[in-house]
């Protein structure tokens, strides 16, 4: 949107604009498509809000302080989950950071222990394996069909 | 709608505006009487709830227009400012907050009815669905037949998908009818910030317009 439409959008809106300023703008919005389509949805979706008016002169009905105030005496009768253990604000936050923290190191504790599962044999162990005796034996290498074959899957 | 890339001329946007002194709302009476509230001095919030409680009605009223309902929302929405009168920090005058406690009470009221219906509706077969469809009130089914009940409900769609902020000056701009210089006055922005927040808001509802206008099953105005 220009700046000649935008700088006085909500007036244009509003119906509020003096003559020279409205005719300033329709000059524009006859000759830019952009605006003219921008500022027509604007206006569309602004008209909508009509229907959020109420013409109801409305009034509570007798008694309506001391509903307000029984409801308050309610909400301050209500336990926080705080309160109940008697924890303030300041020691409930640091009891959350505590949690959290400790989530985190027993998180990467369980990453690690994972990762040192999925790792295999060190590449000593295989080397050692492969130049044992029995390595080249019929069973050895059947097993080790069977291990690449799992490998794969 | 074209794009703004190239066209969008936030950093003079407003240049013919002048900023205004911000008021300073607690050295106004109204400021003395929040701060005799915020002592807790119960005749001062009673005040309060005497001075406001038929704004906070008829606000109430327009969005949710379920009479019944109304006085409850209120009763929450004076309890919360009854609770929360001491974080009250003079910035805006205190009509202005309350007015946003009301509208985020009344969102949050549609909010826990819609749950409520939803989760109503999943506990019955689709026999049964279909049934209570056809016997609820039109306010309550997707298309209301009253065209003024259906743009309500379309628009209030349409506010649940821009900030509570942006909510809060699009309705005092659209629905309360003020200039960006009063809503200055009141929030206490100043005019360009609040052109730039309204003119992004007005975008993210034509936006959202759009993309309701392409979902079939939904009322445009």
């Amino acid at each position: 949107m220009h700046a000649v439409v935008m700088d006085s959008l909500e007036e244009y809106l509003a119906g509020a604009l003096k003559p020279a300023a409205q005719r300033e703008i329709e000059a524009h919005l006859n000759a830019c498509d952009a605006c003219r389509e921008e500022i027509r949805c604007m206006q569309d979706v602004s008209q909508l809000f009509v229907s959020l008016r109420s013409e109801e002169i409305a009034a509570p009905a007798p008694g309506f302080y001391a509903r307000i105030a029984a409801q308050v005496s309610e909400r301050e009768a209500a336990p926080s989950v705080g309160n109940v253990f008697g924890l303030g604000f300041a020691f409930g936050r640091r009891l959350i950071f505590a949690s959290l923290l400790t989530l985190a190191v027993l998180g990467s504790y369980l990453v690690s222990r994972e990762s040192g599962y999925t790792a295999g044999p060190s590449p000593e162990a295989v080397l050692a394996q492969q130049e044992s005796p029995a390595f080249d034996s019929a069973p050895a290498q059947d097993n080790m069909l069977v291990t690449m074959t799992a490998y794969e899957h | 709608m074209g794009t703004l890339a190239g066209t969008l001329t936030l950093p003079t946007f407003g240049s013919k505006v002048a900023s205004k002194t911000r008021v300073d709302y607690q050295n106004t009476p109204e400021g003395a009487l929040v701060q005799r509230a915020q002592a807790g001095e119960e005749a001062a919030f009673r005040e309060i709830v005497e001075r406001y409680q038929s704004k906070v009605f008829s606000i109430i009223h327009g969005i949710v227009r379920q009479r019944n309902d109304v006085e409850d929302i209120a009763q929450q929405v004076f309890a919360k400012v009854y609770l929360s009168i001491k974080n009250f920090d003079f910035r805006s005058s205190l009509i202005t907050w309350i007015y946003k406690i009301t509208v985020n009470e009344c969102f949050d009221y549609l909010r826990k009815r819609k749950v409520r219906k939803l989760v109503y509706e999943s506990d019955l077969s689709e026999d049964e669905v279909r049934r209570v469809e056809n016997s609820e009130p039109a306010v309550d089914r997707q298309i209301p037949a009253d065209s003024s009940l259906a743009q309500r409900d379309y628009v209030l769609k349409l506010l649940t998908r821009v900030s509570e902020e942006e909510r809060m000056l699009l309705m005092l701009k659209e629905v309360e009818g003020f200039s960006v210089e009063e809503l200055a006055a009141k929030t206490g922005m100043n005019e360009n910030t609040i052109k730039v927040k309204l003119f992004r808001a007005r975008q993210k509802l034509v936006k959202a317009a759009q993309r309701l206008d392409r979902t079939p099953g939904l009322v445009p105005g």
